[in-house]
């Protein structure tokens, strides 16, 4: 299989000198389903803006199914769908009419283009909305207008920029499904972004961990899963732990058998561990003998956050996380996993 | 190749010609004031109109041009908003990732406001017709009018759609446009005679393009086809779009790339 994105030291750097993207590599071959996980901020839009030609790279090389991005950027765009982050569809227009404008700027006309957009609005449900402005539709109805807008000219590789953020579950597995339809039966490349570890989990094939504007891992979701060597227990503490508690505890666990990793986290410790159903009520244990009072303690199977968190220190939405209580600290490491 | 151009250029006028026809609550808002003003002023004014000096054929009569071009500064200042929403919605992102001519984009976009501001004139005209107004150069002289009615605005909403794809703000584009508008109608022959302006204000005046353009409609609706006023208020016109699409083109090329 050939390569249809190729990217090489790519660096982005924005007029106010921020480093955006600092000197990333990949490719994606065709006919893949590739994913950028990271957090907010970490470069994942702005790669996707140099890719679809609408920002000038600083440095580095780009190839788009074989065109260049700074010779060629017209043959990219012909064989190319974006979906950007938030919802693009023109409200006045009926769903049908931002179908075909689309197809129109493809330079698409007629009644190869009628039955295009019909065929597209069948697949994404909306046939019987159809001639409704757009601008009456619901959340999930305008995002798969807006999925169906990057389609009409057949492109062989489409780029998303978080197509799920914001979308209710029901909507969300709906875009599940067609983007792995899409990309299993049209053999579409996708590019995808995310900050949803299930999400990249579920779909990708291959993909890469970003933060801070540069490649963290790659792999697929199970290689990945696998270098963590164990399942992940998290433990969160009484009030938080001091610096010196914390040394302290890692201490105390360093001495539990079968524990392979330890990490600090904002909400208390991670701990990896090979058996780690019977290692947690040792921990339990040693914590307790050394007066340390546990609030929870969550075992999971390892997941691309404890990937994250290897590799970063830090988990992807830390933000989430704190919101959650410990009390409910058992609802988010399902959801996650 | 040029075959595409046209071809993007009717998609995207269709396109704005169809937001614009579907809301016919902004098209009546976006009239109002012009029309308010059409009625307001020839009833308040309508004695000035028998003041030695003033234009023959009344208040009424010498007021259409005027109108006409208050309607042009409020119009032109929506292509402008329109540029900026579709920057600030994603839209004009959308239309880029395609291969669409770039220029298409801009050329779409100032058809439709050229349709568009034809339209409100055609509509100002019909009120002032029912109002009592005459229009002296008949056919002819009415094309021309419209013909110079595009001509200004085409060049003046050059000034708004380099504020907008400059600031990509509306507020700023909007605040600009309402902070010229008096000055400019106030400080030409768009609501006074030339002769009945202050002395610094008809210095003002004979700098303030809306002043040429107002002139030019003048002479078709009241005297004639006056070229020793047309044809220098085009040479005006021509310099002004010169400048302000010098501008917009600048600053399109700094969005999309």
């Amino acid at each position: 299989m050939s390569e249809i994105i190729k990217v090489e030291n790519l660096v982005e750097v924005y007029a106010d000198g921020t480093k955006a993207i600092d000197g990333i590599s990949f490719s994606v071959k065709q006919g893949e389903f590739f994913g950028f996980l990271g957090p907010n901020g970490a470069g994942k839009s702005t790669t996707i803006k140099v890719l679809t030609t609408l920002l000038r790279k600083t440095s580095g090389s780009v190839t788009i199914a074989g065109y260049d991005i700074d010779k060629d950027a017209q043959n990219i765009r012909k064989v190319i769908g974006v979906q950007s982050q938030e919802t693009v569809i023109d409200g006045d227009l009926t769903g049908r009419e931002n179908l075909i404008l689309q197809g129109n700027l493809q330079r698409m006309r007629g009644e190869v283009l009628e039955k295009r957009v019909d065929e597209l609005l069948k697949i994404v449900e909306l046939s019987d909305v159809a001639n409704r402005k757009a601008a009456f539709y619901s959340g999930g109805m305008k995002k798969r207008l807006d999925l169906a807008s990057t389609l009409v000219h057949k492109p062989k590789l489409i780029f998303l920029d978080e197509p799920t953020t914001g979308l209710d579950p029901q909507s969300r597995n709906s875009v599940w499904k067609y983007l792995e339809e899409l990309n299993r039966n049209e053999g579409i490349t996708i590019f995808l972004t995310t900050q949803n570890m299930e999400e990249a989990d579920k779909l990708c094939r291959n993909l890469s961990i970003i933060d801070h504007g540069r490649i963290v891992v790659n792999g697929s979701p199970v290689e990945l899963k696998q270098q963590i060597g164990g399942d992940s227990i998290a433990l969160s503490f009484v009030n938080g732990l001091t610096g010196d508690e914390k040394e302290k505890s890692k201490q105390i666990i360093q001495n539990v058998k079968g524990i392979s990793k330890v990490l600090d986290t904002e909400d208390g410790l991670v701990v990896y561990a090979k058996n780690a159903s019977s290692a947690v009520p040792e921990i339990v244990r040693v914590f307790d003998q050394n007066g340390v009072s546990l609030t929870s303690v969550n075992l999971s199977s390892p997941s691309l956050d404890d990937v994250f968190l290897q590799h970063t220190g830090r988990r992807i939405r830390p933000a989430e996380l704190k919101k959650s209580s410990s009390s409910q600290a058992n609802l988010v490491s399902k959801r996650w996993r | 190749m040029a075959y595409d151009f046209s071809y993007d250029v009717r998609a995207l006028f269709a396109r704005a010609m169809k937001k614009f026809l579907r809301t016919p609550i902004s098209i009546v808002f976006s009239l109002l004031q012009p029309i308010i003003f059409l009625v307001l002023l020839t009833q308040v004014f309508n004695k000035f109109g028998s003041l030695p000096g003033f234009p023959a054929g009344g208040y009424l009569q010498f007021a259409v041009a005027g109108i006409l071009f208050f309607n042009l500064l409020n119009s032109t200042m929506q292509a402008g908003i329109s540029m900026v929403d579709d920057i600030n919605s994603g839209y004009l992102s959308k239309i880029l990732v395609t291969p669409v001519n770039r220029t298409a984009i801009l050329l779409g976009r100032l058809s439709s406001d050229a349709v568009r501001m034809l339209i409100q004139s055609g509509i100002i005209i019909v009120i002032a017709y029912l109002l009592g107004a005459t229009f002296v150069t008949g056919v002819f002289g009415i094309l021309l009018l419209f013909l110079t009615v595009v001509f200004f605005g085409v060049a003046w909403s050059g000034i708004y759609l380099a504020v907008g794809l400059a600031t990509k703000s509306s507020e700023a584009t909007t605040t600009i446009g309402v902070v010229m508008l008096f000055p400019l109608l106030f400080i030409s022959t768009a609501l006074v005679p030339f002769k009945f302006l202050p002395r610094w204000a008809q210095t003002v005046s004979n700098y303030n393009p809306v002043s040429y353009g107002v002139n030019v409609v003048r002479a078709l609706t009241s005297s004639g086809f006056n070229w020793g006023t047309i044809l220098p208020a085009y040479t005006v016109i021509a310099l002004v779009a010169i400048v302000t699409w010098g501008a917009t083109l600048y600053q399109f090329r700094k969005v999309i790339h």
